[in-house]
């Protein structure tokens, strides 16, 4: 769940007096749900082209209002009350009155994507084909995608601030050294904080072999921060499936409570095709915001997003399934 | 950051006389207000720009504060004095011109400044030559650049030059070898054995570079780029053109170009544009020892070059670092006295102890002096007179137990040192700690043996009668040792002990027990009880003592209660000791671990309300006696539940506080300070235990008794107050609890978790209707009535939280995160093996399917165990560094644990100038050999010989910069100390010292400015006050470990209050600009090894440079129009 901040914006809130007081000015705090999804067939082919009345949101069973709506690395569209589009981009009036922390169409536009690059005693041996493939996956980045580079091992490293520039991110990445122990979900647990920072649509791919040594936080917990910040978890696993079953069950709850995908991959080949499978998945998602209508559940809500058609009845969804509203 | 407060509200109308203006501005800084200060010497120079007087009081003032702008400012007001043509005068302002030059490092400006100080008149200053004074030093060659090679080594790229062979060598003595498992010998570790083939593919890389010594690739198809790519591991994926990528085609060579930092980003950029690449790769020379030929033989030197023949032999390694260790004359000495090879028979004893041998003049500087030296004549068998023949004496002894005694001795000073150097008494600890047989020494491990015996002599307490402090009586630990079960010690201490009159009995017992390896009980029990006598205004009386040490094993840890408040009498003790004793005897599992841990959270809450005042002396005994007494009767529950109700409300209000709900009064008193005040650093400290308090999901301690007084009331026959129960049970019914696939070994160490998830599962289930209803069907008022015992679990939680919050480590990212940690605090441990009144210990790291980690113990050591928890999560700055496990955890506790409501500005200031004024005599002594001996003689007493000759070597070169990096801010404290007040002492911060003494003497004594800017040692000093010891750093040590290494660093807090004041902070601001600063500080150390206290100094100056940069700034454009 990202937060928008100061919102200038109609819509409920407190009423405050500026220094002129004939203007009202309405501001509102709110948190903005960011939900970012796939939409797949029968056969596993993803759907592109809805539109944002093609869906139903619930949260909690309660209908929600979109905000904007995005899909692919497209520019995101300010819905207006009428239910149609326009752009929402840096320079329009509606991002001038946002300002420059709130919803914006620059932030909106692509997705902000954190390799977390597992560098600890484990990997040692795949540690150079495992930047390869990281490399091939940056370089393959759309250009609207900003990437960061994280590595760990029992630290995290910033090794590439997110940035738009491919070159900086692969700076980066060659920069890693090899660590000792493994603090996995330490460093993922930083990773997603530091992604719940940026605005707009984000992901983090998490690239290692497994298993965990050092961290003091538990998978579970760390999931749920990603969850309640609306951050989709890929992750790929240079092991096999079988071989560590603890770590390769946890992945998968990782992975598809966060709205993300696991994948177990070997071999140099199965790393590159599982980065190509996130990359196609980034480009075919859609992401939609909205501003939660009254609830008060204030433990974990329930997202459901439906498409009422009858086509749409056969397809599969694959998002978050719901967030915990901050308390403080 | 900075007060600003006063600022704004000056304005003067009138011109002030500079007289005046100083005089008022004296005023500011006096009450701690440097800002109103800096703003009132502004304006009135805007009035009176041309006013010398003014100007120079100005640059005294920004002096003072440290501010880079006194500079300019001093010769600005040598302009103006030479207008008033008072030469003195100009000559003055010209002489602190230059000084500051010097501290600055600005050699140039010096010399400028120096020239105009001499025109004026000055004559007593005289700059060393720069260059001439240095010798060369010899120097070997390293394939490939430094940067490349530190990687692999794992150094630290920060190292200088002549600290990379000492690194290296630690490292090829600490991890470059192994047993091997075939056979008796070593073998080379996988980090050794990636440095060789690293410098294998150098040598390869470096023939490519050719004479020029420049890898060059003149374009994507040329032959030097296949012949490149081979050498390091890659091939080209696709035709030269955009599409070029590098990808991995020999793993093991890939893997060292990318390890070792080669810039493959950049040559693939190059490729892809076809532009040509280029690589400086000038071979490493850093500087050796002596020469080349010392270390190596000339059949080693045959077969390769030196750093092969270095990394293949650790022996020689361990050599090169003992010879490091020593100050150049003393090394100097041994040279001439002993050949190589005889001086590497004793490299162990050289690396270990030779850091403070000393030899100067030809003879041996002895701890204890003259009155010492026919002792150390006897015990040696060499006269001190020769000073190489009694260190070579001393070293072959007795394999090293000699030289641990004369380091360890060398390390105290005071009359500690003159008791324990008395010749006959030294005599006889030495027989006592060397024993019959020698062999091995305390030089053999890896670490350091006899910590015990380093504890002993730096801790000992020396009453005012001369003679050792001895807790209790003789009789105390004549039965300690007489009685313990099978002379469990040592059979013939404990049989001789009967025969014990004399302190010096007990002590040389406790000498002889440091130098088995085993765990030394006696020694821990006797440091422990001497500490808690310590600050005591009259000691424990024998019977209190003597409980005390019968109940060590048991509660031990928690002894720390009583040395941090020495005004606790012998009576609450005893009754704390007698609860604890009945609480453990509680026979159900569950009802023991939650009183358990409220009996702790709450002696914890009184511990914290005591050490920063918030309970007055006179109020503290009686409140924790208050506090204990309902404990002693828990049978069930709802008795728990009260007694911890009682406790908390007690405690809370010993402290006098009464605004605001119980919670809010809890947060503010934990946030700190004596008085609760509405401050931005506390609002915004409380916000911070808020989140915490929120994200544990923890109740408030009001809404608990608030829910407790209407149960009470429901056995009365009033209504259940459903709204408040069921915000009871929203809040508990979030909680998951830990997921249970685990291994079989998971299981295993999770099994001590059994009664926690007990516990959890309780709160989770509590329903209060149920519970009514099925009394109401019984028609029970007791059953009513016990109701409110279901609270005591969440009580006990929101008690511990309490705890566990006021010591959160900066970022705090677990207690954020994981929502069970402060629940799931383990009081009790693995089936077996009471741990309730233990240490508190990290457990449960590092198995993805626990519930993450969890602490296990007691609450005794909470801080330390917080601090080492969340370290982890802290992010280094630079790539190849780690966070330095050894030390950090001790540092983020120094931050948190100590509190600066009380401190006073004036204590900040007065540390302040005391850094100024050591800055300013090392300057002196650089430019005016007059005053150079006195400063020697003071840097002696502060640092170890070897760091002493750098900084003297640097004074001698008139690198005032060069010395003062050398200096750790303790050190400078400590110099300014031994040679403030002596005559002719007219610097700016002398003159300010001698004013400070004059209005504020009592808050700047010893006592108090240890209490205000020392540190927390629970390992040294076994208590969480603020202590300054005025040690010398510790090495690492075995069995102590290193966190007696870690609370030797007394430099933190003293280097915050010199920033501090610098910036114009106020005291209490610092409560939340430590930990801000410290975690900065952590974040940007990259060490080489476990005793790499320059890097930490290193990281610690450029986060306080950072500060004051950024707070100079904002005064930047305010100061212009004065210029």
């Amino acid at each position: 769940m990202a937060v928008a901040g100061l919102l200038t914006a109609a819509g409920t809130g407190i009423w405050l007096f500026a220094q002129e007081p004939p203007t009202p000015v309405f501001k509102s705090k709110v948190d903005l749900v960011v939900l970012s999804f796939t939409v797949t067939d029968n056969k596993g082919k993803y759907v592109n082209g809805l539109k944002p009345s093609d869906f139903k949101i619930l949260e909690d069973g309660i209908p929600q209002k979109l905000a904007t709506f995005a899909e692919g690395s497209k520019p995101p569209q300010q819905i207006l009350a009428d239910g149609s589009m326009r752009p929402l981009l840096p320079g329009s009036p509606e991002a001038e009155k946002a300002g420059p922390s709130a919803v914006n169409g620059d932030a909106f536009v692509g997705t902000n994507v954190f390799v977390l690059f597992d560098t600890s005693n484990f990997m040692y041996k795949g540690f150079v084909y495992a930047e390869d493939a990281i490399a091939d996956f940056v370089r393959g980045l759309d250009k609207a995608d900003s990437v960061a580079v994280y590595t760990f091992s029992r630290n995290l490293s910033r090794a590439a601030k997110l940035t738009g520039d491919r070159n900086d991110a692969l700076l980066g990445l060659r920069k890693a050294v090899a660590g000792d122990d493994t603090a996995l979900y330490n460093g993922l647990l930083l990773t997603l904080r530091d992604a719940a920072k940026v605005p707009g649509r984000k992901v983090v791919i998490v690239f290692s072999n497994g298993p965990d040594n050092a961290s003091m936080v538990a998978p579970d917990d760390v999931r749920a921060v990603a969850e309640d910040e609306g951050i989709p978890i890929y992750v790929i696993s240079t092991n096999d499936v079988n071989k560590d079953p603890i770590s390769s069950s946890v992945f998968r709850r990782l992975a598809t409570r966060t709205g993300g995908k696991a994948y177990w991959a070997k071999t140099w080949q199965k790393q590159v095709e599982a980065f190509d499978q996130i990359r196609e998945d980034l480009g075919n998602s859609y992401t939609i915001t909205y501003y939660p209508a009254p609830n008060p559940n204030e433990g974990f809500r329930k997202i459901a997003i439906q498409i009422p058609s009858d086509t749409g009845k056969r397809y599969r969804v694959q998002s978050r399934p719901g967030y915990r509203p901050r308390s403080f | 950051m900075v007060k600003g407060a006063a600022a704004g509200f000056l304005f003067l109308v009138l011109p002030l006389f500079a007289s005046e203006a100083t005089d008022k501005a004296h005023k500011y800084e006096d009450a701690g207000d440097s800002t109103a200060a800096r703003n009132l010497y502004r304006q009135a120079l805007q009035q009176t720009p041309n006013d010398a007087e003014l100007r120079t009081a100005h640059a005294e003032f920004l002096e003072r504060y440290h501010d880079p702008a006194a500079r300019e400012e001093y010769r600005r007001a040598v302009q103006a004095w030479k207008r008033d043509n008072k030469t003195k005068e100009a000559s003055a302002a010209a002489r602190r011109a230059v000084m500051l030059d010097l501290i600055a490092g600005d050699r140039k400006a010096a010399e400028e400044d120096l020239e105009e100080y001499k025109a004026l008149g000055g004559g007593d200053l005289r700059l060393p030559d720069a260059a001439g004074e240095k010798e060369k030093p010899q120097t070997i060659v390293i394939p490939g650049p430094l940067r490349s090679f530190a990687r692999m080594a794992a150094i630290s790229a920060d190292s200088p030059p002549e600290d990379i062979l000492p690194a290296l060598a630690r490292n090829v003595v600490t991890n470059g070898f192994q047993a091997s498992r075939s056979n008796d010998e070593l073998e080379e570790t996988e980090y050794l054995k990636l440095v060789h083939r690293y410098l294998a593919q150098a040598r390869e890389l470096e023939k490519m570079a050719g004479a020029e010594q420049v890898i060059k690739v003149p374009g994507c198809e040329s032959a030097q780029t296949n012949d490149l790519l081979r050498i390091l591991g890659f091939r080209m994926r696709g035709g030269c053109g955009s599409e070029v990528v590098l990808e991995t085609v020999n793993a093991p060579r890939a893997f060292l170009s990318t390890d070792s930092g080669f810039p493959l980003a950049q040559l693939e950029q190059s490729l892809r544009t076809d532009k040509p690449f280029s690589y400086d790769y000038h071979p490493t020379v850093v500087p050796v020892l002596y020469n080349p030929d010392y270390w190596i033989t000339t059949k080693e030197k045959a077969q390769g070059e030196f750093i092969d023949a270095f990394l293949g032999d650790p022996s020689l390694c361990r050599f090169y670092l003992g010879m490091a260790k020593l100050d150049p004359e003393t090394a100097a000495a041994l040279k001439q006295a002993m050949n190589a090879v005889r001086l590497r028979a004793f490299a162990s004893v050289l690396d270990f102890f030779g850091g403070n041998f000393e030899i100067r003049n030809g003879r041996a500087v002895l701890p204890g002096g003259q009155k010492s030296a026919a002792g150390w004549a006897e015990l040696a068998g060499a006269s001190p007179e020769k000073g190489a023949e009694f260190f070579e004496k001393l070293m072959i002894r007795d394999d090293g137990w000699l030289a641990s005694l004369y380091d360890a001795l060398a390390r105290i000073h005071g009359p500690l040192q003159d008791y324990l150097t008395e010749p006959a008494r030294m005599r006889r600890f030495y027989a006592a700690v060397r024993g019959k047989i020698t062999t091995p020494g305390p030089a053999r491990p890896v670490f350091r043996a006899n910590a015990d015996m380093m504890l002993l002599t730096t801790r000992l307490q020396i009453d005012p009668d001369g003679k050792p402090h001895i807790p209790g009586s003789i009789e105390v630990w004549k039965n300690l040792f007489g009685k313990s079960k099978g002379g469990k010690y040592d059979a013939k201490l404990s049989k001789a002990s009967a025969q014990w009159k004399d302190p010096d009995d007990l002590l040389e017992a406790l000498f002889a027990l440091s130098r088995k390896p085993v765990d030394n009980e006696p020694l821990k029990i006797f440091m422990a009880l001497t500490d808690i006598d310590r600050s005591r205004a009259a000691p424990l009386e024998a019977a209190t003592v003597d409980r005390l040490v019968k109940g060590w094993n048991m509660f031990g840890p928690q002894y720390t209660v009583f040395s941090d408040s020495p005004a606790i009498t012998d009576q609450t003790v005893l009754a704390w000791l007698d609860t604890a004793e009945a609480v453990d005897k509680i026979r159900d599992s569950r009802l023991r671990q939650d009183t358990i841990g409220m009996y702790q959270g709450l002696t914890g809450i009184w511990q914290i309300f005591c050490r920063q005042g918030s309970i007055s002396v006179s109020k503290a005994s009686d409140a924790l006696a208050a506090m204990v007494t309902p404990f002693a009767a828990v049978k069930n529950n709802r008795e728990l539940f009260d007694a911890g109700r009682q406790g908390l409300t007690l405690l809370v209000k010993s402290t006098g506080t009464t605004a605001g709900t119980m919670q809010e009064r809890m947060l503010a008193l934990l946030a700190g300070g004596p008085k609760v005040d509405d401050s931005e650093t506390r609002t915004s400290l409380v916000q911070d235990e808020q989140r915490i308090f929120e994200a544990q999901k923890l109740l408030p301690a009001d809404l608990i008794f608030e829910l407790a007084d209407n149960l009470e009331g429901v056995a009365k026959g009033e209504k259940l107050n459903a709204q408040l129960a069921s915000k009871m049970a929203a809040r508990v019914a979030d909680i998951q609890l830990p997921r249970n696939s685990m291994t079989g070994a998971e299981k295993n160490i999770m099994a001590f978790g059994f009664y926690v998830d007990k516990h959890i599962d309780d709160e989770r289930k509590l329903n209060f209707r149920a519970m009514i209803d099925k009394a109401g069907k019984d028609k029970n008022p007791e059953v009513l009535k016990d109701i409110r015992g279901t609270l005591a679990p969440t009580l006990r939680d929101t008690i511990v939280g309490y705890n566990y919050i006021h010591y959160s480590p900066p970022g705090a990212q677990i207690l954020l995160t994981n929502p069970l940690f402060v629940r799931g605090h383990d009081f009790i441990g693995m089936q077996g093996a009471n741990r309730s009144w233990r240490v508190t210990e990290m457990y449960g790291s590092g198995w993805p399917s626990n519930a993450g980690g969890r602490l296990v113990g007691s609450l005794a050591g909470l801080p330390y165990a917080l601090a080492e928890a969340e370290q982890n999560f802290l992010v280094p700055t630079q790539t190849q560094a780690l966070i330095w496990g050894d030390l950090v955890p001790q540092m983020i506790l120094t931050a948190k644990a100590p509190r600066f409501w009380s401190v006073k500005p004036v204590q900040m200031h007065w540390v302040g100038m005391n850094m100024r004024f050591a800055e300013d005599e090392v300057a002196e002594a650089a430019v005016n050999p007059a005053a150079r001996q006195e400063v020697f003689d003071a840097v002696d007493s502060a640092a170890s010989p070897w760091r002493a000759s750098l900084i003297r070597t640097a004074i001698t070169n008139g690198d005032v910069k060069g010395a003062l990096d050398y200096m750790t801010p303790s050190e400078m404290y400590w110099v300014a100390r031994n040679l403030a007040g002596k005559p002719g002492q007219n610097s700016p911060a002398a003159r300010e010292i001698a004013h400070i003494r004059s209005i504020a003497a009592e808050d700047v004594s010893p006592r108090e400015i240890s209490k205000a800017w020392g540190t927390p040692k629970p390992t040294l000093s076994n208590s969480y006050r603020s202590e300054l010891l005025n040690i010398r750093t510790f090495p690492t040590l075995m069995g102590y470990s290193s966190r007696i290494m870690a609370e030797s660093w007394e430099s933190n807090l003293l280097y915050w209050a010199e920033v501090g004041d610098a910036i114009g902070a106020q005291p209490a601001q610092l409560n939340a600009l430590v930990p801000e600063w410290t975690q900065k500080v952590v974040e940007r150390i990259f060490a080489s090894h476990l005793e790499d206290w320059p890097a930490l100094l290193k990281s610690l100056r450029s986060v306080g440079e950072e500060v004051r940069t950024e707070s100079n700034k904002t005064g930047a454009a305010a100061k212009a129009g004065t210029e």
